[in-house]
């Protein structure tokens, strides 16, 4: 089980390291928001203080003189700077909000920015999905994480600042002597008592937090349970709302299923579940234990400082200043104690996200320009060469291509056929530099292609993928893939990729939002519509090379055939490649290449390949024909 | 934007669904839940009492100059009694969640019964989603009002409880002080309410920011649209966007912030009132009528308690009047009226040697919203052992065809009868036992292959899984895992679990429905990520693997179904054509010219 990353404990010196470097990522991006919550809690770490000493001072002077003048003074002090206080606390809070609003989402951006700038590899990856699935359900589940930081922090400073201002305040207990006429209890004078009072509040500071995260251990220990009773919760308990899967659900009557799994008692959270038990056990005692322990110390504060008060060493009033400081105090040292042990807990949830974050991008980037011309809609000269390219997935011993060779002719439309996992779309990947070969070399124009701009190489190639997605903002946009997009060309498009019909039926136009994930006035498209925005959107692109990977699966039969007829208009004179399980769609191609289990087997014409009785394409086209000529 | 739209009136009142609430934990048999809330309260007030007492009574001792051991005495006894309810509070704290956890899962259990077996045609139902997708809502997380109901149900106990003894304690004092506190309690309390509804007030263009920034978080975390991102450079644009939600979002929160701070303000203007007046009455009280420091003291921190009693029940009730709407929308989507009959209809078991048609007779149906018909005055036999193919182009109704073939909708007209009775009659989950059927969605369940094979986790004939997976060409594969049939599958729910092509995937549903063995096989062209040639395999195999049942295919494609005995093409809501694929072809209608052109291409007489 690996999700357990938890588990692994770092030492005190990484926990701090990698603390300190979520907080510095987190402050070089929102500085304000960390000041904002900084100055809020240390306002309200000091200003209790403030309370505690006027009411003392009330108490003594109610206990002694009782002179109404005194009394009225203290009492329009203490009720003036409660006023201010909270009135400056009105406005801290205000500035606090309004700085920490969306925080969940800004922290979640960094993770979404480096989605968006990692290599393609790394973004294939089964793993990088793990790590980023775990790290969120670290989030959504106990909490830890990145977005921890931020309170831990604050709770550190807020720790502190509370023990400088309870230290001030008991400063005189000790310094406060019984009077000579005390007898045995001068011994309370005694410098000892300080020295013993300071290590009992740390010995019970320390145990009580201690005793906590003990409880709290059998937690962030288990939490790879955790984390898969809340995936198979996350199933079972929402399978019924899936609309799409209602038919079968019901033939095959899987509501029975889940409902062993949500009636059960002994599930992670069950009321009978491990967590359960243990809180019914250990973390129910430890918990009460922790609870108890500051309890105790309290009580040793009040029999220490009224001793000394009996005895004479101070009056009434002071007692409620000291009990109430020392208390806060010992809060305090609780608080920083406990907030560093949570932090090294977190540590090895950190240590998660930045493996995460620090995925390194390993291909090459070269810093070439493509060319002069600008990328008309024509095809520009831009010829490509695969020179001897392998390649492998990453992590697999299997090459998905072996010696590939070959060259684009300008302008040209080439059909790729082959079977499935022939490596027809491995053969895309390479040549839009979504990978880069494992041996050999890709071309432009007589240049290795690792050796030009990243941007500038993208920049020539427009893809239908076989699963090409668009997104729930408007037709336009999504026709230009920006939000600054030419309506007119983007009409225009739409009109050739055969959108035309249902463009004028829409309102808004290309304003019109697509599906309802982003405003909730966006209208659903079929399967064979979206094709059809993908492809006006790899036409607006107008880069001189145009690849489609089964444009026409969600079609029927009759705008399948439409697209083939109009392939050849719809290309214009750039250089195109089309990839497609069905050969039909090959007889408006130039030119054919064939590949067999990664190798290019054959290229030519529809002519000349089906000629060859021997060949995988003769195999290949009569498997299909066979379908249609009865 | 102000929110126009006036909610209905719920259908549950509050003490109704707090009623509800722990009527249902009682019938879960979780009645720890109620017996720990009422602890957790009571120990609360305890506490709270301790604290209230503990200095002004030591305070007293010290002035009175009681003897040491007396003194002594006293704080150990407070701190006694402070350890055995402080500790019983955190001891009973760790404990409180499990069951109220559980409670909540018994609702979600119930929501999710009720999603995966009310009756198909609410599925599609506008109404009936919002509903569902609402009491989902409220149940998704600890902080719902599901489960949080009971930390407001306990903080209620707990702040009466405080605010009558409180009540009883200063009742010594003038009343016109308690009023005093009430009111500016009162006051206060309705002013934050009122400026904190703001947001509420605006939580629809809040909500829109939220989905907005939600949106293009999850677009940027789509890995299938990585490829899509980088050859269109895509970034700036989600970026752009994205940076615009969060600065509406923001810009709001100002806003907000801006009109919430007054809240804050009024409450110190209040505070500083109240508390004004406290002491002005408790100092008048010790100057003339010798009231000690202690009792003092005391007075005065009852007058702040009583403060938060009062400020509490009222936050508890708002709290609870809003969790009990949404207990109420939970309860409105668990009660909502089904169409078809389950239980009260009658039973029902196949017979696999019996022999069964199924009859449409004048079927048209419109889908509830809709103008018009999807099918019309469709009459169609499917007889016993018949192998029937449904072609058509998209759209033109053929899966539309097949849900009512298979109970999902009941006609708007006509009926569809199982051996002359009509369907509505049984009790519908039992006629659903009449089909193996593959949709264009598969549900694959998070758990092993077997279990995905029967259906079941327990129970499950082994011999049999075996047997069909055998027979759908899966068993080479399957015996090939390290875990063999004890395989999981669904990697987002379990990491060791084992992913199946497209390919895969099928020849198991193809192994399920052969261990249903159910009268009729249905395929619903199982999926588009087939190519043709996938897909006419695969529809051989299903007709080679259950002859002499009847079955129904459906596709698009029209080279996959001829093996059929019977095609019948669907176009612009009717039956048009009907026949071998043969005799279709010979007649030269539609079928015909659309099989033309999809064969077209492979014709070698129309080269250019």
């Amino acid at each position: 089980m690996k999700r357990t990353s938890g588990k692994k404990r770092l030492s005190w010196k990484e926990a701090y390291k990698i603390n300190s470097k979520a907080f510095r990522l987190l402050w070089n991006r929102y500085p304000q928001m960390f000041l904002s919550r900084i100055l809020c809690v240390i306002w309200d770490a000091l200003t209790p203080y403030a309370g505690i000493y006027m009411s003392a001072l009330i108490i003594e002077e109610l206990s002694s003189g009782r002179n109404p003048e005194i009394l009225t003074r203290l009492v329009l002090i203490t009720l003036i700077s409660a006023a201010v206080i909270s009135l400056v606390s009105a406005f801290l809070i205000k500035w606090r909000d309004e700085k920490c609003a969306g925080m969940y989402f800004k922290v979640n951006q960094i993770f979404t920015k480096k989605l968006l700038d990692m290599d393609f590899a790394s973004i294939d990856d089964v793993k990088t999905h793990e790590k980023l699935s775990t790290i969120k359900q670290n989030q959504n589940g106990g909490g830890w994480g990145l977005y921890r930081v931020i309170g831990n922090y604050e709770s550190i400073i807020s720790s502190v600042f509370t023990l400088i201002g309870g230290c001030s305040l008991t400063v005189t207990l000790f310094i406060r002597q019984v009077p000579e006429s005390a007898g045995a209890l001068t011994s309370l004078n005694n410098p000892l008592f300080i020295f013993a009072a300071v290590l009992a509040m740390f010995v019970i500071a320390y145990v009580s937090p201690a005793l906590s995260n003990k409880a709290g251990s059998y937690y962030a220990d288990r939490a790879g349970s955790h984390n898969l009773g809340n995936r198979l919760f996350g199933f079972y308990g929402w399978l019924g709302y899936r609309k799409d899967l209602a038919t079968d659900v019901r033939i095959y009557r899987q509501d029975s299923f889940c409902a062993k799994f949500l009636n059960t008692k002994t599930g992670v959270f069950g009321s009978n579940g491990i967590f359960a038990k243990y809180a019914r056990g250990p973390i129910g005692a430890y918990g009460a234990a922790a609870a108890s322990v500051s309890v105790i110390f309290t009580g040793l504060v009040y029999v220490f400082v009224c001793l000394k008060a009996w005895a004479g060493a101070f009056g009434v009033g002071l007692i409620t200043q000291y009990a109430a400081s020392i208390t806060k105090l010992s809060g305090g040292v609780s608080s920083l104690i406990g907030t560093a042990g949570d932090m090294k807990n977190n540590a090895a949830f950190l240590k998660l996200v930045f493996e995460f974050l620090e995925i390194p991008n390993t291909m090459r980037k070269g810093c070439l320009r493509v060319g002069g011309r600008a990328c008309g809609d024509g095809a520009g000269g831009y010829e490509i060469e695969f020179k001897d390219v392998s390649f492998k997935y990453p992590g697999n011993d299997e090459y998905s291509l072996k010696n590939v060779n070959m060259k684009f002719r300008v302008g040209e439309k080439l059909a790729v056929v082959g079977q499935n996992g022939s490596g027809k779309t491995t053969f895309i990947k390479l040549l839009c530099r979504l990978y880069d070969p494992t041996e050999g070399a890709i071309l432009l124009n007589g240049t290795d292609i690792r050796e030009y701009d990243y941007l500038e190489y993208v920049k020539l190639f427009s893809v239908v993928f076989q699963d090409f997605k668009l997104f729930a903002f408007t037709l336009g946009q999504n026709v230009g893939a920006r939000v600054a997009y030419d309506k007119a060309a983007a009409e225009n498009c739409l009109r050739k990729a055969g959108f035309g019909e249902r463009l004028d039926k829409m309102e808004d136009g290309t304003e019109t939002y697509l599906y309802k994930d982003f405003s909730k006035k966006g209208v659903d498209v079929s399967g064979g519509e979206a094709q059809k925005i993908a492809l006006a959107r790899t036409l607006y692109k107008a880069a001189p090379f145009i690849v489609l990977d089964e444009p026409t699966a969600a079609l029927d039969p009759i705008a399948e055939a439409e697209i083939y007829e109009d392939f050849n208009d719809i290309a214009g004179n750039r250089t195109a490649v089309y990839i497609n399980h069905r050969l039909s769609s090959c007889r408006f191609c130039d030119d054919i290449a064939v590949f067999h289990k990664g190798r290019l087997v054959q290229r030519g014409s529809h002519e000349k390949l089906s000629a060859d009785a021997n060949g995988k394409y003769y195999e290949l086209w009569n498997a299909q024909a066979q379908y249609y000529n009865s | 934007m102000q929110d126009k739209e006036k909610s209905p009136k719920p259908k549950y009142n509050m003490r109704q669904n707090s009623a509800y609430m722990i009527s249902l934990a009682w019938r879960v048999k979780e009645k720890k839940v109620l017996v720990l809330s009422l602890l957790s309260a009571a120990l609360s007030v305890a506490i709270n009492l301790i604290n209230l007492y503990v200095a002004p009574s030591i305070l007293s001792a010290v002035e009175n100059k009681v003897p040491i051991s007396e003194l002594i005495i006293i704080i150990l006894c407070f701190t006694a009694a402070l350890i055995i309810c402080v500790a019983a509070a955190a001891y009973v704290g760790a404990n409180t969640l499990f069951g109220r956890i559980q409670v909540r899962l018994s609702i979600i259990a119930l929501l999710n019964k009720k999603a995966s077996t009310t009756s198909y045609p609410n599925v599609g139902d506008e109404k009936f989603g919002k509903l569902c997708a609402k009491a989902g809502e409220a149940t998704c997380s600890n902080s719902q009002a599901t489960e949080a109901v009971w930390t407001t149900l306990t903080n209620l106990t707990q702040n009466a409880l405080g605010f009558i003894i409180y009540l009883t304690l200063l009742s010594s004092l003038d009343p016109r002080m308690l009023l005093v506190i009430v009111a500016t309690t009162l006051v206060g309390y309705f002013i934050s309410k009122r400026l904190n509804e703001y947001e509420y007030r605006r939580r629809e263009e809040v909500a829109e920011y939220e989905t907005q920034m939600q949106y293009i978080d999850s677009a940027a975390e789509n890995y299938e649209a990585a490829k899509d991102i980088r050859i269109f450079n895509i970034k700036p644009w989600l970026e752009e966007l994205g940076d615009k939600a969060i600065k509406s979002y923001a810009a709001f929160h100002r806003r907000a912030n801006g009109v919430y701070v007054w809240g804050r303000v009024s409450d110190l203007v209040l505070a500083f009132l109240r508390n004004g007046i406290a002491y002005a009455y408790l100092l008048n009280l010790a100057l003339k009528n010798g009231l000690g420091a202690s009792e003092f003291l005391l007075y005065f921190s009852a007058v702040g308690g009583f403060t938060s009693w009062v400020s509490g029940i009222l936050g508890d009730l708002s709290t609870l009047h809003r969790q009990s709407l949404d207990i109420s929308t939970v309860r409105e989507y668990i009660e909502y009226p089904e169409p078809f009959k389950f239980e009260d209809g009658d039973a029902f078991e196949p017979d696999n040697t019996a022999e069964y048609e199924i009859k449409l007779v004048n079927v048209s149906f419109r889908y509830p919203e809709s103008e018009k018909c999807v099918l019309e005055n469709i009459n169609l036999t499917l007889h016993p052992g018949e192998k029937l193919a449904v072609v058509g182009l998209n759209g033109a109704g053929k899966t539309t065809l097949v849900k009512l073939i298979c109970g999902f909708y009941d006609p708007t007209e006509g009926q569809v009868l199982l051996n002359g009775k009509n369907i509505k009659e049984y009790n519908r989950r039992d006629y659903y036992k009449m089909f193996s059927a593959v949709f264009q969605d598969v549900s694959l369940l998070a758990a092993t292959i077997a279990a995905n094979v029967a259906q079941t986790e327990d129970g499950a004939d082994m011999e049999k899984v075996k047997k069909c997976v055998a027979q759908a060409g899966l068993l080479d594969k399957v015996e090939s895992l390290p875990e063999g049939f004890e395989t999981n599958l669904n990697r987002t729910v379990y990491e060791d679990a084992v992913m199946l092509s497209g390919g895969e995937t099928q020849r198991l549903m193809l192994a399920r429905a052969l261990y249903k063995d159910a009268p009729i096989i249905v395929l619903d062209e199982p999926t588009a990520a087939l190519d043709p040639i996938a897909e006419a395999e695969l529809y051989e195999k299903y007709n080679e693997m259950t002859s002499g049942k009847s079955s129904v295919y459906i596709s698009h494609r029209l080279a996959s179904t001829r093996f059929c005995d019977r095609i019948i093409f669907i176009e612009e809501s009717r039956i048009t054509e009907e026949g071998s694929h043969e005799d279709l072809l010979a007649s030269g209608g539609r079928y015909a010219e659309l099989f033309n052109v999809q064969s077209k291409y492979y014709r070698e007489e129309s080269c250019k």
